[in-house]
């Protein structure tokens, strides 16, 4: 009836870690500063977390002096459409620099051109197919009515973005726009009579 | 200079397109069979052409009219020169000049003196009137100056002599015969000058001999033969001896009984000598004699009847002027050939006949020399020769002969045995014509059999057919590695099969038909240098007579080909093994003009049209489906159509072409029979397109002024009639040739024109000049014309507004000088046509054919200015009005393709590929490849290098992988 048996040296040891450094006693720690475990485990890579992380913060070190009281939903709603629109207008800020870009490069078929183009058209459908992801986190009753705006002014950007993109690919001169190019699907004029020349 | 810099640069970018010929592929995509013609027995001899060396040349003076020294060990030619006019039948005369580098030819008009050795002409001289016999007047022995030339001319009925300085070809003095006797031959000893003509009238002549003093020319003594109207034409002259000691002259009775014999300079003297028959009567006589002067005076006669020759020897005793028979050879079966040579005073004569070659001497009737005559292939009977007998030692002797063979081959004979070949009987052909080789068209037919079967029995004759297809996989399999080293290595290490006639799949293996002039046939293996693979015999030409050839025929579907002459003959032979399938003798249908393949309702066939241009009456099965364009007796253009009837349909004149007053056609060219067109628009540099006029019954008419000097070119629509494009040239030469080509939707013509003060039309200028035009529906780009999208294109009624014009093409025209005349031109053909088309044009005067980019002869080169950005990308650039023959371009690069007459093309399977061949006196095929050759691989492609790389890369991965597995492996197990 002995006892269970002592786990091995190694499983203690996974289980417990050797205490962190102990902080010099010096150093204060930096303001607005929460040891984790003060505040509690919170997952900092989800960034919903993260925010909140980081506004609870911003209230405890703005309530160093007073006791933040906790953001209310209507305050919350705010902050994601305000997010929600910086998300949407992204597209449209590296516009005037893919401009730039797609001008310097060219219209010959090189391949930084070419693979300039590839971008220009990946990225935005890639975002347009990626639209419901991309607001997911904004999403909350509250903001739902004012989110499809954003969303149609996001799916406007990226629909601007390829539009650069088809003006680029138009320049480089691969549109079938030209007569020349339906030119191979026209057939010559058929005879109708034939005359063999014999001399 | 800015000007000149740019041009260089834009010369130097387009280069890389533009080369004819790649050095590697020089001499082995492309042969030529360089060709004398048919060696005449007069004009052909062994001839040394140093002094001091013993070594000879042969020389003959061909019935073409082609001068040449073949090199006798070899079989090479070592010089030729083209001596023949347009006309190439003039007789030509040749003599060596003894003791000397030189050998004096004479043709036409024309006398020249030609370094024996390298083949430089060191002077020539042309005179009025014909030349009819040419000697080289022998001086006294030991004499150092150049030995003179005697020519005799006929000139306006009157017999000239001439006698010319041996160094300047100046005439030192000059007899003229004031009668109107026809001069025949001219001939001397040392002492003096005799001219042999015939005196009488015609019918019957009497041969009359002039004797002249060779120092100053004048007569000294004149007599007249009586010939009792056995003598009719020059041709009954059998010898008028050479530089023989003791000159004669001999022909033979009407019967060929007796054969007479005069010493030339004996008045009185005339001799005569029974000709012996042996079996059957003597149909040839001829008389072989040694033609040096320092020769004893023997002579051989030689009789042919129609199954035996024999021959008698004479010897003349130049004191008594008796001429006795000596000794005779005996009757031997079949054809024989006789030939002289003399070593000093020694004659020897070697006779060849079918199975020995025998030397004897001229002196006694020991046989010197006896040695069986093995020649591998069979060249048919021998004809004529001539031989050259060395003295090895005392009683051994070495004799080389030359003869020609009736299957027109030209074979040395080396002491009995073969030396070479020379197929003369290639040269002078008249037609040729591309012919497939015939696929085994079995796999084909079973595989429609099954498609048409029902599923079940497919599937079992499919694996029926399977299995007894095992029996050739031993043979793949053998076959395998020799496929694979001849893949991968260079060159021709591995080389194919020969001798075997099989289609490759880049379908450069094709057949060329040729008919020749002296009424043979050949087929040559395209994809194999060229070689011979049959020959045969059609019709027989007489003597200065050219088979005109109308027409050739190669029927695939049959696998025969069809040749059909002018006078109505015809004959069938086996496309692919020459067998005569069955043949018309001329004169037994009527006389054709031209010759057609036309569609009727019973299938293909080749339609002769008989003169004036009518095709006369067929049954209506065979009636033509299409109309046809044909030539008038007076040169005028017609549209035929035929109109069916019950039984058979007439042909109807549908509108005529005449030029006007006072101009005569010379050429009227169509669109190739392939002509297949890639795009219908010329896209610009702006991405608009200009619409091609792709119109496929037009022809090109070129019409010449003489009095005028004016040339005019037509481009006529052949169903309506209708003149759709006309140009005028003034100042036009029209001796020079004018040369055209008409194909896609571009026609190019070459002229002499000059520049005259009233020249209005196009800006001209003096010399040889190219002009090239482009037709196009509209000339505002993305404009279909007048037709606008229909899809149809009627020439007779065009639109649907009554009696409304055609539609016009709207041409852009662009001139440019070239530096030589153009006797010829033709285009390349491809598969597809989406490769650019070639202008393939034959510079008669540089013995050469040159391949001219289309980039070069664009119409729409900016003129005076650079190009714009537009028009870059287009492709073109700027105008120049020169166009340099490179010789880059030139697709012969150094073979002297001598008397081209034609040039075909036909499609590879390769779409860049395009098989040329060109014929006339030499036969020349090369490949060319207009936009240079983008769908194979150049044989500067080491594939060796790309295998071994492959190879060594998977060698390396194979030693690698465990070293890089152990390597990680190690990596995750140990610490250190």
């Amino acid at each position: 009836m002995a006892s269970a048996p002592l786990p091995p040296q190694w499983v203690i040891d996974l289980n417990s870690p050797p205490a962190g450094k102990p902080k010099s006693a010096g150093i204060p720690d930096p303001p607005g500063y929460t040891s984790t475990a003060t505040g509690g485990k919170v997952d900092t890579t989800s960034p919903a977390q993260f925010l909140i992380l980081t506004v609870l913060q911003k209230q405890q070190s703005s309530s160093k002096t007073a006791v933040r009281a906790p953001p209310t939903t209507e305050e919350m709603d705010v902050l994601k459409l305000k997010k929600a629109w910086e998300v949407a207008l992204a597209p449209v800020k590296q516009l005037p620099m893919t401009a730039i870009m797609m001008y310097m490069s060219g219209n010959s078929l090189q391949i930084f051109s070419i693979m300039m183009v590839g971008m220009a058209f990946k990225n935005p459908i890639m975002g347009l197919m990626a639209t419901n992801q991309a607001f997911e986190k904004f999403e909350t009753p509250g903001t739902k009515g004012s989110l499809l705006m954003v969303k149609a002014v996001y799916v406007a950007m990226q629909i601007l973005a390829l539009a650069l993109g088809v003006w680029k690919v138009n320049g480089m001169g691969l549109l079938p726009t030209t007569r020349s190019d339906w030119l191979a699907w026209e057939t010559a004029r058929d005879p109708l009579e034939v005359a063999i020349p014999a001399f | 200079m800015r000007l000149p810099i740019n041009l260089l640069s834009l010369t130097l970018s387009i280069l890389p397109s533009v080369f004819a010929v790649y050095s590697d592929e020089a001499y082995s995509v492309d042969y030529h069979h360089e060709l004398l013609g048919l060696p005449l027995p007069h004009t052909t001899f062994f001839h040394r052409p140093r002094k001091e060396e013993k070594a000879t040349l042969l020389y003959t003076l061909s019935d073409l009219g082609v001068l040449g020294a073949v090199n006798p060990g070899l079989g090479k030619v070592v010089w030729r020169q083209l001596l023949a006019g347009i006309v190439g039948n003039e007789t030509g005369f040749l003599r060596p000049v003894e003791g000397e580098s030189t050998v004096v030819s004479a043709i036409g008009s024309r006398v020249d003196s030609w370094d024996a050795m390298s083949g430089k002409e060191k002077w020539g001289n042309v005179f009025e009137g014909a030349v009819k016999d040419l000697e080289v007047m022998e001086t006294a022995a030991g004499a150092e100056e150049t030995k003179d030339v005697l020519a005799l001319f006929e000139e306006e009925g009157k017999g000239i002599l001439r006698r010319l300085k041996g160094e300047s070809g100046n005439v030192a003095w000059e007899f003229e015969d004031g009668t109107s006797d026809v001069p025949l031959q001219v001939s001397t000893n040392v002492r003096s000058i005799f001219i042999v003509s015939l005196h009488g009238a015609w019918g019957g002549y009497n041969l009359k001999v002039t004797a002249l003093d060779p120092v100053t020319g004048k007569r000294t003594n004149e007599y007249t033969l009586s010939t009792k109207a056995d003598v009719h034409s020059a041709e009954d002259v059998l010898l008028v001896g050479a530089n023989s000691a003791a000159p004669i002259v001999a022909w033979t009775d009407k019967t060929l009984k007796n054969l007479k014999v005069n010493l030339l300079g004996k008045a009185g003297d005339l001799q005569s000598l029974p000709l012996k028959e042996s079996d059957g009567p003597i149909i040839n006589v001829a008389l072989h004699a040694p033609n040096l002067v320092q020769s004893q005076p023997h002579f051989l006669v030689h009789t042919h009847s129609s199954v035996s020759n024999r021959a008698d020897v004479y010897h003349i005793d130049l004191a008594s002027g008796s001429i006795k028979k000596a000794y005779e050879l005996p009757k031997l079966p079949g054809q024989g050939a006789v030939s002289t040579s003399s070593q000093e005073a020694n004659v020897y004569f070697t006779r060849h006949t079918a199975d020995e070659v025998i030397i004897v001497s001229s002196a006694s009737h020991a046989i010197l020399g006896r040695f069986p005559l093995e020649i591998e292939s069979d060249h048919g009977s021998l004809l004529h020769g001539v031989s050259e007998v060395v003295q090895r030692d005392a009683n051994t002797y070495a004799v080389r002969s030359a003869l020609l063979t009736s299957g027109q081959d030209w074979v040395l004979v080396r002491n009995g045995k073969d030396g070479w070949v020379r197929p003369e009987g290639l040269s002078g052909a008249v037609a040729a014509e591309w012919a497939e080789i015939p696929e085994s068209e079995s796999l084909a037919q079973t595989l429609e059999a099954e498609a048409h079967s029902n599923p079940l029995s497919a599937y079992i004759h499919r694996v029926n057919r399977h299995v007894s297809d095992l029996q050739y996989l031993p043979g793949y399999l053998q076959d395998l590695p020799r496929r694979f080293l001849s893949s991968i290595l260079p060159g021709d290490i591995v080389s194919p099969k020969s001798g075997v006639l099989v289609r490759d799949t880049f379908g450069f293996n094709k057949l060329v038909i040729i008919a020749t002039r002296r009424g043979r046939v050949y087929g040559l293996d395209a994809g194999n240098q060229g070689s011979i693979v049959w020959s045969a015999s059609a019709f027989e030409q007489p003597a200065g007579k050219t088979w005109d050839v109308k027409g050739i025929w190669v029927e695939h579907s049959k696998g025969t080909t069809t040749v059909r002459g002018a006078d109505g003959e015809y004959v069938m032979f086996n496309t692919t093994s020459g067998n005569k399938i069955e043949a018309m003798n001329p004169g037994t249908w009527p006389a054709t003009t031209s010759t057609v393949v036309v569609d009727s309702p019973s299938g293909k066939w080749l339609l002769p049209i008989g003169v004036d241009g009518n095709p006369g009456e067929v049954p209506t099965a065979w009636a033509p489906k299409e109309n046809l364009v044909v030539k008038g007796s007076n040169g005028e253009i017609k549209g035929l159509k035929f109109e069916a009837g019950k039984e058979t349909a007439q042909p109807v004149v549908t509108w005529t072409f005449k030029p006007a007053i006072g101009q005569r056609i010379v050429n009227v060219v169509s669109r190739p029979a392939h002509d297949p067109v890639a795009s219908i628009g010329r896209v610009l540099g702006d991405r608009t397109v200009l619409y091609k006029y792709l119109n496929p019954n037009i022809v090109l008419v070129t019409s010449v002024s003489d009095e005028h000097s004016t040339a005019s070119l037509y481009v006529i629509d052949t169903v309506s009639g209708d003149i759709l494009h006309s140009i005028s040239h003034e100042g036009v030469d029209t001796i020079q040739p004018i040369a055209s080509v008409l194909t896609e939707n571009w026609f190019a013509y070459s002229l002499w024109a000059d520049l005259l003060p009233t020249t209005e039309t196009l800006p001209a200028s003096k010399g040889y000049q190219i002009f090239v035009s482009e037709m196009y529906e509209s000339d505002v780009p993305n404009d279909r014309g007048p037709l606008g999208s229909a899809a149809n294109s009627s020439s007779l009624e065009p639109s649907d507004i009554p009696n409304a014009g055609p539609a016009l093409p709207f041409v852009a025209t662009q001139s440019f000088l070239i530096p030589e005349a153009i006797s010829h031109m033709s285009v390349t053909e491809t598969r597809q046509g989406i490769t650019t088309r070639q202008l393939l044009c034959t510079i008669a005067s540089n013995n050469a054919i040159i391949g001219i980019p289309r980039t070069i002869l664009d119409p729409r080169r900016p003129v005076g200015r650079d190009p714009t950005t537009a028009e870059m990308e287009e492709g073109v650039f700027r105008y120049q009005p020169y166009i340099e023959f490179d010789p880059k371009l030139i697709l012969t690069h150094k073979r002297e393709v001598i008397g081209v007459k034609d040039v075909i093309t036909s499609p590879a399977v390769l779409e860049s590929t395009s098989l040329l061949f060109a014929y006339g006196i030499d036969i020349f095929g090369t490949r060319v490849a207009p936009s240079a050759a983008f769908d194979i691989l150049g044989k500067g492609f080491n594939k060796l290098s790309l295998v071994g790389t492959v190879l060594a890369l998977w060698v390396g991965v194979v030693v690698l992988a465990p070293m890089v597995r152990r390597k990680q492996i190690n990596g995750r197990w140990m610490t250190s």
